[in-house]
C-alpha cells in the first residue's frame, strides 16, 4: 500500500526539492506551509510519516509541534523525520552515525539540504521501525 | 525616572562621615555610611553603590583588603581611597590595585564634591562601554542569524531542487551533462560547508558545551574522528597509525565536540603533507593530564606564522595554496579550552608538524 507522508515546512522551494524525491520514491505527499495547517492535517488525516522543519515563523515552531504530538495518544506514535538547517546547533554530524533527538518515540534528524538516497534511506527505515513497534504490541 | 547614583563611603572617624553626609545633602545622591570596613562590605552587597570611599587606615579589616572585596562583588564599581597626608604613598598603592582616585585628608567641601562627581562619570562610562559591548554581542548573533536564514536557508533549498532535478533526469542526461550537473553541487555543497563553519564561529557559544560534559575515554573521540578523515587519508594514501589504547585514563567532556578537534588537526595533516607520509597518534599521561599527540610529516609551519595559526580566519603561507578558511585551529581551540585543556603545535619547515591536545584527566570528588 502506497504510504502517505506530511511535510511541514515553510519554504515552499525547498518543500518541492523534497518532495520530488518523495515522488520518485512512490510516495504520497502532503504538504503544510505553517504549524497551524500541518496541525491540523494531522487531526484529520491518517498519515505514516511526518517530515518536520524545526525552525519556522518565530524561532523553534517545529519544537511545538513536536510537543503536541508527544501529548496525542494516537499521533504519539507516529515516525517524525526531523530537517533542520541548524547545523551549528547540533554540533557535528558523523557520517553514518545517526541522530535521534527523542522528540517524540521514533525520530530522527537529519541536516538541509538531504541527498535523495539517505532520503529514502531514513523515511523507509523510520516507517518501518513504527511497524515493527505496532507489530509487537499486537 | 533615572535612578539616584549611589555612593558609599567607609570610614572609621565620625566626623569624616559627618561631614560628607552634610556635604552631599541635596546634591541628588542616594548616600549610605559604614564605621567599619565588614559593615562597608555589607552594604556593598545590599546597596549596591556606583561609587565607594574607603579609608586606608582603619581597625579591623584595612581598606585595602575592602577595595578587593569590592572588586570581586562587583570589578565596575568605582573606589576612591580616604588618606591622610601621611600615607599618600599608599594612596598611590592602592590606585595601582584598581582604585580610581584619592581624596587627601583633610579636604574641602568643593573638593569632596569634585572626586565625586568624577567618579559617578566613570562609573556612567564604565557601564555604557559593558553595555556597548553587550550590543555588539547582540548584532553579531543577529548577523549569525541573518547569514543562517537570508543566505544558508536559499541555497539548500537550490542545493535540494538540484538532488531532486539530478534524480529525476537520472535516464535523460547525457555523461557530459551529468557532470554539469555535478559540478555545480560539489561547488553548493562547498558554499554551505562554508557558511556553516562561519557560524560555527559566531554564533555557537562554546562554553554551553560544559552542560553536556560527561566522562569518557579519548578512544571515543579519537575513533570518530579516524573514521571521518578515513576516506580523505585514503584518497592521498596517507597511513594514519594510532596507539591511542583503551588503558588511558577518563576525560570530562562533551565527546562529539572533541572528536571535532581531532577532525580538524587530522584533516590538516592529511591536507598539509605529501602523498605516501604517515601521520602518528599517540596518548599518555602527564602528570594530571591526558596528552595526544598528533604528529604529521608534512609542509611545516614557519615561526613567523605559528604563533597565529589558532586565532582564527588566519591562512599561513602552507595554507594559502590549499583550499581551507582559516577556521578549523580556532574552533578546535574554543573547544579544547572549554575543556580547561590547551592545544599548541610544533613545527619545523620542510620536515612536518606535531600537534599536542592537552586535557586534565577526570578525577571523582
Ligand atoms: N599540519 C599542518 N601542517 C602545516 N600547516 C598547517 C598544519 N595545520 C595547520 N596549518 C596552518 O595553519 C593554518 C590554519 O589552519 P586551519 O585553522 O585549519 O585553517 P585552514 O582551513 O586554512 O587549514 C593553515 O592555513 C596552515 O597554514
Amino acid at each position: 500500500m502506497t504510504k502517505r507522508l506530511l511535510m511541514i515546512d515553510d519554504d515552499p522551494d525547498f518543500v518541492s526539492g523534497i518532495k520530488a524525491i518523495l515522488d520518485t520514491g512512490g510516495f504520497e505527499v502532503d504538504v503544510a506551509y505553517n504549524p497551524k495547517d500541518g496541525l491540523a492535517a494531522l487531526q484529520t488525516k491518517q498519515y505514516d510519516l511526518l517530515l518536520l522543519d524545526i525552525m519556522m515563523g518565530r524561532g523553534a515552531e517545529g519544537i511545538m509541534i513536536a510537543r503536541k504530538l508527544r501529548k496525542d495518544a494516537r499521533l504519539r506514535e507516529l515516525p517524525v523525520l526531523i530537517l533542520t538547517g541548524m547545523r551549528e546547533q547540533i554540533a557535528f554530524l558523523f557520517p553514518g552515525e545517526p541522530i535521534h533527538p527523542r522528540f517524540v518515540e521514533i525520530d530522527e534528524l537529519v541536516e538541509k539540504p538531504v541527498e535523495p538516497k539517505l532520503l529514502l534511506e531514513k523515511v523507509n527505515s523510520l516507517i518501518a521501525a513504527a511497524e515493527t513497534k505496532k507489530a509487537g504490541r499486537k | 525616572m533615572e535612578t539616584k547614583p549611589r555612593i558609599l563611603i567607609i570610614d572609621d572617624e565620625e566626623v569624616v562621615l559627618d561631614s560628607c553626609s552634610q556635604i552631599l545633602k541635596g546634591s541628588g545622591y542616594q548616600l549610605e555610611i559604614a564605621d567599619n570596613g565588614v559593615r562597608g562590605v555589607e552594604l556593598v552587597q545590599e546597596f549596591q553603590p556606583d561609587l565607594v570611599f574607603v579609608d586606608l587606615k582603619m581597625p579591623g579589616i584595612s581598606g585595602f583588603e575592602v577595595l578587593e572585596k569590592v572588586r570581586e562583588i562587583d570589578a565596575t564599581i568605582v573606589t576612591v581611597v580616604i588618606t591622610g597626608f601621611a600615607t599618600v604613598s599608599s594612596a598611590v598603592d592602592a590606585m595601582k590595585k584598581g582604585a580610581y582616585d584619592f581624596l587627601p585628608k583633610p579636604f574641602t567641601p568643593d573638593e569632596f564634591r569634585m572626586i565625586a562627581r568624577r567618579g559617578i562619570e566613570r562609573r556612567r562610562l564604565m557601564l555604557e562601554t559593558i553595555a556597548l559591548r553587550r550590543e555588539k554581542e547582540l548584532l553579531r548573533e543577529q548577523f549569525a542569524s541573518i547569514v543562517s536564514h537570508e543566505l544558508k536557508a536559499p541555497l539548500g533549498a537550490v542545493q535540494q531542487n538540484l538532488f531532486a532535478l539530478d534524480l529525476e533526469l537520472e535516464q535523460t542526461l547525457t555523461s557530459s551533462q551529468k557532470i554539469k550537473m555535478e559540478r555545480i553541487m560539489v561547488r553548493i555543497a562547498e558554499l554551505l560547508k562554508l557558511i556553516n563553519s562561519w557560524l560555527r564561529v559566531i554564533s555557537v557559544d562554546i562554553n554551553k558545551l560544559k552542560d553536556g560534559f560527561t566522562q569518557l575515554s579519548i578512544t571515543k573521540p579519537v575513533s570518530n574522528a579516524l573514521e571521518s578523515v578515513a576516506a580523505l587519508a585514503e584518497r592521498k594514501n596517507i597511513e594514519i597509525v594510532s596507539s591511542i589504547n583503551a588503558e588511558l585514563p577518563p576525560i570530562l567532556g562533551d565527546a562529539i565536540s572533541l572528536a571535532e578537534v581531532f577532525v580538524n588537526i587530522l584533516s590538516n595533516s592529511i591536507k598539509y603533507s605529501p602523498d605516501g607520509t604517515r601521520v602518528v597518534l599517540n596518548a599518555g599521561v602527564q602528570g594530571q593530564n591526558l596528552v595526544t599527540s598528533i604528529q604529521d610529516a608534512g609542509i611545516g609551519i614557519s615561526p613567523e606564522d605559528l604563533p597565529h595559526i589558532f586565532e582564527g580566519f588566519f591562512r599561513g603561507k602552507s595554507g594559502q595554496a590549499m583550499a581551507g578558511h582559516g577556521i578549523g585551529l580556532a574552533v578546535a581551540r574554543q573547544i579544547v579550552d572549554a575543556h580547561h585543556g590547551s592545544i599548541s603545535a610544533t613545527s619545523e619547515l620542510g620536515k612536518g608538524t606535531t600537534f599536542l591536545v592537552t586535557l586534565p584527566i577526570f578525577v571523582k570528588d
